[in-house]
């Protein structure tokens, strides 16, 4: 093991651990400084929550005065209905046939109609 | 443990503490007392608890380490902001009148310290000053057996070169 083998450095560190050692607080004085710090310590966290909240709240009125204005880049899908050129293509005679429900005894004239054109 | 334990405990390796919250905080008196504090009153509310996986004192040292970080850390971001000026923060160096009162061997060993790596410097104060082995030292500074030792030589070699050149 070459742990502490080295006697001038063990020295050295031994004379820094007197002087520290001789300039160390009381234990009880740093024991209530700790508690004090505690009771200290609910007022910070309020301060921090307190600058958090201003600065989202910041950044969300930032956010709003500059947000484009979204009316202006919005379409109305219902007013633009597209129509090809060839769509009257699909338009078959007697399609009314297949789009509308039959009821029995009721003649259809519009497919009679259909019928005696050449 | 109970509390009136904890606080033997901690009364019995303040002196200890202190010298490795001072060696955390780079020199710095004032910074070493506020992680000290901040690390008593974490074990004594319970956010740090000693699980007996280690010594006690091993744990204490981390706990230290982990708070005197933190710190630092919390010091340096009150820096960036603009209130900075209205708050007396520490910048991480050695105030004055520590400087003053060191003896002048123990100004040139500090300063040769202050040179090493961080990780170096944690092992060799831990092994050196405060008489853990590096398997101790390991466990306070979280890095592994070999990692430590490595830092360990290589600290060694490098502050003995350092003290060598130091004009005496």
């Amino acid at each position: 093991m070459t742990e502490r083998n080295d006697s001038e450095l063990s020295d050295r560190f031994r004379a820094l651990r007197r002087e520290d050692a001789a300039a160390t607080p009381p234990f009880d004085a740093t024991l209530a400084a700790a508690r004090a710090r505690r009771a200290a310590r609910p007022r910070h966290r309020t301060g921090w929550l307190a600058a958090a909240a201003v600065v989202v709240a910041g950044v969300a009125v930032a956010l709003l005065l500059t947000r484009p204005d979204r009316q202006a880049g919005t379409i109305g899908l219902a007013t633009v209905r597209w129509e090809g050129p060839t769509d009257f293509l699909l338009v078959l005679p007697g399609d009314d046939l297949l789009r509308t429900v039959p009821h029995l005894g009721r003649v259809n004239l519009s497919i009679l109609s259909d019928r005696r054109t050449p | 443990m109970s509390p009136e334990t904890l606080e033997l405990e901690l009364a019995c390796l303040h002196a200890a503490a202190f010298g490795w919250a001072i060696a955390c905080c780079a020199g710095d008196r004032a910074a070493a007392e506020d992680a000290l504090q901040a690390s008593y009153l974490k074990i004594l509310d319970g956010r740090a608890r000693f699980d007996g996986h280690a010594s006690f004192r091993t744990w204490l040292f981390a706990v230290v380490r982990n708070t005197a970080a933190e710190l630092w850390r919390r010091a340096a971001l009150r820096r960036l902001l603009p209130l900075a000026v209205l708050d007396d923060t520490s910048d991480g160096r050695p105030d004055a009148a520590t400087v003053l009162a060191r003896a002048d061997a123990s100004r040139r060993l500090l300063a040769a310290l202050a040179t090493l790596p961080r990780r170096q410097r944690e092992v060799l104060h831990l092994v050196f000053y405060q008489d853990l082995t590096i398997s101790e030292a390991a466990a306070v500074a979280g890095v592994s057996l070999g990692t430590a030792r490595t830092h360990y030589e290589r600290g060694k070699a490098a502050l003995k070169k350092l003290l060598k050149e130091e004009p005496e």
